[in-house]
C-alpha cells in the first residue's frame, strides 16, 4: 500500500534537505522506491509546473488526495504582529497552508531545530516557533493539544540540519509500521537519547580534562570553548556525518543544535564557568563531585595526552 | 503607480531583507512576475517573499557567533558564509591566517562550489528539460532518461558523485552542511597525511565522473576549447563528448533557443575568491592577481578594477524603512516594513548597485572577469544569454580541480593551521569572497566584543534584485524581457532564463495569462 508524502519548506535555508541527498543504500530516490512512498511534492526535488502545484495543495487542503506523511523543514514564521506575512506565498502567510495540511496528513514530522523548536528565529522579529514547541514550551503553532490523523503528536527531528539518517529511518519506521518511541520533546529515542559527547574521538582528553584554551589543538573543547557535546542529545558521533566525521572530532565545538533553545543566547565558542567547572553541567551530575573527579583526573591525565600526541 | 506593477513576486531567501537561500519552485519564496504582450515577455518583477531577519538576529551577539549563525542562512551554500564571516573576522583581528589554513578554507569553498555547479546544472536546470513543454523536441525522451528529478540517469548519478565529493568538507571541517571550522587566524582542524590522502581519493573518484559524464573527455582536451569555432569541433569530434552532460546541454539548449534569451544588462560583478597561499605553486585565472578567482567589474568585455566601496544597496522596491539613493553596506540598516502592495514596494529583497548599475554575478561573471577566452568569444555579438550562462557553471568545475588538487598535495599534514588572534573587542572589517553563485559579502561591527551591526549581500541578492532607486532593473528581471512564453499555463522559458542564473535553488515562477495581464494579486 503506497503512502503519499509532501514536503513543505517555511522558514527554512533547505539545508535539511541537502542533507537528505546525503542519505545512501539507498539513496533517497532508493529509498523512496523501497518503502513505496509517493512523494507528492517537494520544493527543489519536484518538476511540475505552478498551476500543478496549485491543483495538489486544494486537492490535499480539500481531503480529495490523501496525505500520509507530512514533512515541515524550517520555522513556522508568525511576524509581523502574527501576520505571517514576512513568509507569504501569494500574499497570503505560509503558516496557514501548513495547519491545513497537518490536519489532513495521517503523520506529521518536524525535520531540523526550526522546524521542531523554532530555531533561528525564535528569538528574532519574525516571530518564528516550532510546528508543536516554541522553544522550551509545548504549544508551538499547532498547539499541545494537536493529535495527527494517525495518532500521534508532531514527531520532532531536530539538529541543524537534521542527521539523514534519521530521516530515512523516521521514514523506515512510518513505512513499515514499526514502533518509534518517543521521548522528551516528542522526538524519537533511537536517535536521541544518546549525547553527541558519546563516540567523540576527543573523549580520553575529556576524561583526563585535558581541555583546550584556544583554537587548533587535540584537547577537549568543554570547559572553555563552549561545547555543548555532554548537553547535547543527537547521534552525531555515532552515525558520522557525510559518513566521515563530525563537528567535534575536527575541534569545532558542538553547539547544541538539537536543543530547543538553539542558537542559544549566550556567545558560542566560549563556556560559562564557576570555579573552573561548567555552569552547565551534564544531566544529574552532582557539582561537588564533580568538582572532585575532574581535579582527581586532571591530576591522573598520561603525558601522551598533556603533550596532545594521542591523536584524535 | 498602476495596478500591474504592484507585485508580490519574490526572490531568493537572502539574509537581511531577503534571503539568499534556496527558492522553491512553487512555493513563493521566489516568486517571478512577467507581463507578456503577444506572447513575449515586456516586464518583469522578481520578489522575494520570505524574510528571516538574520541581521538583525546578529546584532547584540559575541563577536564569533557569526561563524555559527550565518552558515545557516544557506543549506547550500554554508561554506561560503563560514568563508565570508571568518573574513571579516580576520580583518578585524588583522591576523593572517597561515599558509595551509588558506588551503584548507580553500579547498573545502571549491568542493562545495562542484557540487553546488554540478547539482545545480543537472537537478535544477536540466530537470526542465524533461518539462513536458518539450515534448517534441527529437531529444526530448533522452532528456527524460537522463534528467527527470530522482529518475533520470545522470539525475541518480549527480546525487551520488555529489555527496561523496562532500565527504571532503566533512573530514577537513567536520561536516557539511552548517559546520563552523573557519574561525579569526585559520581554521581548528588538524589534517594528518591519513585525512589528505582520503580527500584525494575523493577527489580523484569525483573527477573520474565529471570527466567522463559531464564533460565526456578529459581535462586537457576541454581546456583546448577557446572559442565558438573550437566548441563546435569539440562537439562533432565523438559521441562520448556529443553525448556527454555538456553536449548535451549544448545541443538541446541550441534546439530550444536559449542563445535567444536571458540577455540583461551585459554588465558583471566578482569580488574575488581563494586567496593563493603564501608558497603555492597556483596560479590565478588571470594575471598575477593575489587571488585565484579574480575580482573585478565588467562592461561586456572591457574589465575594471573592483572597488567595494562603490558597492551601494538601495531600497525604492524593497519591504524596507526608506531612504533616497543607496547606501554601502557600512551605512546600511535592514528595518523590514511590508506596505503589502502600497506604493511600489514589492520584495524583501534590497537592490544592491555597484557604481549604481546593476550588475550579474555568478560563474559567467568569473569567466568574463578572468577573460577566459572561450566565454569571451560566446558573449562577441550578442551579449550573454541563458544558455552561455548555464554552460560557464556546468564547465567551472573544470577551472577550479587544479587548483583543489595542488592544494590538497601542498598542505602540509600536522602543519600550521592556525594562528592565535585575540577575540575581536572593537572594529569593522568586511569579508568578500565568490561564492558559488557569485559576489558574497558580510560586513561587520564590533564595538565592546559584540556584533553591532552585520549587513549582507549575496549573489543572489545581486542577480534577483528588484527595481532600485532610478527605476531599473534588476539583472534576471531585465534578462527576462523579450522572451517568448508559449504557454502562459507551463511558463518554462521563464524559468530557463532565471535558473541560468542559480537562483539559490530552484524559483517560482508566477506568472503569466496571454494578453497585457498580470496574474498575481497584490497582497
Amino acid at each position: 500500500m503506497s503512502l503519499t508524502m509532501f514536503w513543505l519548506q517555511c522558514g527554512a535555508c533547505g539545508g535539511d534537505s541537502m542533507a537528505l541527498l546525503d542519505t545512501e543504500s539507498p539513496d533517497l530516490a532508493g529509498l523512496l522506491a523501497a518503502l513505496d512512498i509517493e512523494l507528492l511534492w517537494h520544493p527543489s526535488f519536484s518538476n511540475g509546473g505552478p498551476y500543478e502545484y496549485e491543483d495538489l495543495v486544494a486537492r490535499l487542503l480539500a481531503g480529495e488526495q490523501p496525505l500520509d506523511i507530512l514533512c515541515l523543514e524550517g520555522s513556522i514564521i508568525r511576524g509581523p504582529a502574527g501576520t505571517g506575512l514576512y513568509d507569504a506565498v501569494n500574499g497570503r502567510p505560509k503558516k496557514n497552508l501548513v495547519a491545513g495540511l497537518a490536519q489532513q496528513a495521517r503523520f506529521v514530522l518536524a525535520v531540523g531545530t526550526c522546524a521542531s523548536f523554532g530555531g533561528v528565529g525564535a528569538d528574532g522579529e519574525i516571530e518564528a516557533c516550532g510546528a508543536q514547541f516554541a522553544k522550551w514550551e509545548p504549544g508551538g503553532f499547532l498547539g499541545s493539544d494537536f493529535v495527527a490523523r494517525g495518532g500521534l503528536p508532531v514527531i520532532n527531528l531536530p539538529g541543524c540540519p537534521c542527521h539523514d539518517a534519521v530521516v530515512a529511518g523516521t521514514l523506515t519506521a512510518l513505512a513499515t509500521g514499526t514502533h518509534l518511541p518517543l521521548g522528551q520533546f516528542n522526538v524519537p529515542e533511537d536517535w536521541y537519547s544518546m549525547l553527541v559527547h558519546q563516540g567523540c574521538t576527543r573523549n580520553e582528553y575529556h576524561e583526563y580534562r585535558v581541555e583546550e584554551q584556544d583554537f587548533g589543538r587535540a584537547g577537549c573543547l568543554f570547559f572553555h570553548l563552549g561545547c555543548h557535546g555532554p548537553l547535547a542529545h543527537g547521534p552525531c558521533n555515532k552515525l558520522l556525518w557525510n559518513r566521515r566525521s563530525s563537528k567535534t572530532r575536527v575541534g569545532v565545538p558542538c553547539f547544541g543544535c538539537t536543543r530547543p533553545d538553539f542558537p542559544q543566547a549566550r556567545p558560542f565558542f566560549h563556556t560559562d564557568n564557576i570555579e573552573g567547572i561548567p555552569r552547565e553541567l551534564p544531566e544529574g551530575v552532582d557539582r561537588a563531585h564533580y568538582l572532585a573527579y575532574k581535579g582527581m583526573a586532571a591530576a591522573s591525565a598520561p603525558q601522551r595526552l598533556t603533550a596532545r600526541k594521542t591523536r584524535v | 503607480m498602476p495596478e500591474t506593477t504592484i507585485l508580490e513576486t519574490a526572490a531568493p531567501r537572502s539574509v537581511r531583507t531577503v534571503v539568499d537561500v534556496p527558492l522553491n519552485r512553487v512555493e513563493g519564496d521566489l516568486e517571478i512576475r512577467v507581463e507578456l504582450a503577444d506572447g513575449y515577455v515586456v516586464d518583469a518583477w522578481s520578489a522575494g517573499t520570505l524574510y528571516r531577519g538574520f541581521e538583525n538576529i546578529m546584532v547584540g551577539r559575541a563577536a564569533l557567533d557569526g561563524l555559527v549563525i550565518t552558515p545557516r542562512i544557506c543549506g547550500i551554500c554554508s561554506t561560503a558564509h563560514l568563508t565570508a564571516a571568518a573574513k571579516a573576522l580576520d580583518a578585524i583581528t588583522g591576523v593572517t591566517p597561515p599558509p595551509d589554513a588558506v588551503r584548507i578554507r580553500n579547498i573545502a569553498l571549491l568542493v562545495e562550489q562542484m557540487q553546488s555547479d554540478a547539482r545545480q546544472a543537472v537537478l535544477m536546470f536540466m530537470a526542465d528539460f524533461a518539462n513536458p513543454a518539450h515534448r517534441d523536441q527529437p531529444l526530448y525522451e533522452e532528456a527524460v532518461r537522463r534528467y527527470e528529478p530522482l529518475r533520470g540517469s545522470t539525475a541518480i548519478a549527480t546525487i551520488a558523485q555529489t555527496r561523496r565529493v562532500l565527504e571532503i568538507v566533512a573530514i577537513l571541517g567536520g561536516q557539511w552542511p552548517h559546520s563552523s571550522y573557519m574561525v579569526p587566524g585559520g581554521v581548528v582542524s588538524l589534517p594528518g597525511a591519513a585525512d589528505l590522502l582520503q580527500c584525494r581519493h575523493l577527489l580523484a573518484g569525483f573527477w573520474q565522473w565529471y570527466e567522463r559524464e559531464i564533460l565526456g573527455c578529459g581535462l586537457g582536451r576541454w581546456l583546448e576549447v577557446r572559442s565558438r569555432a573550437d566548441l563546435d569541433v569539440w562537439l562533432d569530434e565523438c559521441p562520448a563528448q556529443r553525448d556527454s552532460a555538456v553536449g548535451f546541454l549544448v545541443r538541446f539548449g541550441r534546439q530550444i533557443g536559449l542563445e535567444q534569451v536571458g540577455v540583461g544588462h551585459d554588465r558583471y560583478l566578482s569580488v574575488g575568491g581563494c586567496e593563493l597561499p603564501a608558497g603555492s605553486a597556483v596560479r590565478p585565472w588571470r594575471g598575477s592577481g593575489t587571488q585565484l578567482v579574480p575580482a573585478g567589474f565588467a562592461e561586456g568585455p572591457r574589465v575594471r578594477p573592483f572597488v567595494p566601496e562603490r558597492i551601494a544597496e538601495h531600497v525604492a522596491c524593497s519591504w524596507c524603512g526608506d531612504y533616497a539613493g543607496g547606501r554601502h553596506p557600512f551605512d546600511g540598516a535592514t528595518e523590514p516594513y511590508a506596505t503589502g502592495g502600497e506604493g511600489g514596494k514589492y520584495s524583501w529583497a534590497k537592490a544592491p548597485r555597484y557604481d549604481g548599475q546593476p550588475a550579474e554575478t555568478g560563474p559567467l561573471a568569473e569567466m568574463v572577469v578572468a577573460g577566459q577566452p572561450l566565454f569571451v568569444d560566446l558573449l562577441s555579438g550578442g551579449g550573454p544569454n541563458a544558455l552561455v550562462r548555464q554552460l560557464a557553471r556546468l564547465v567551472r568545475p573544470a577551472f577550479a580541480y587544479s587548483a583543489i588538487e595542488q592544494w590538497l598535495k601542498e598542505t602540509q599534514p600536522g602543519g600550521e593551521f592556525y594562528r592565535f588572534a585575540p577575540r575581536p573587542v572593537e572594529g569593522q572589517g568586511v569579508g568578500l569572497t565568490q561564492a558559488a553563485r557569485g559576489a558574497l559579502g558580510h560586513w561587520v561591527k564590533i564595538v565592546d566584543g559584540r556584533i553591532q551591526h552585520y549587513q549582507i549581500i549575496t549573489p543572489t541578492a545581486w542577480n534577483g534584485s528588484p527595481r532600485d532607486s532610478g527605476g531599473v532593473r534588476g539583472p534576471w528581471e531585465e534578462a527576462l524581457i523579450g522572451t517568448p512564453v508559449r504557454d502562459p499555463a507551463n511558463p518554462v522559458e521563464v524559468g530557463h532564463v532565471v535558473r541560468s542564473f542559480d537562483p539559490c535553488l530552484v524559483c517560482a515562477v508566477h506568472a503569466v495569462r496571454a494578453g497585457r495581464t498580470v496574474v498575481r494579486k497584490t497582497l
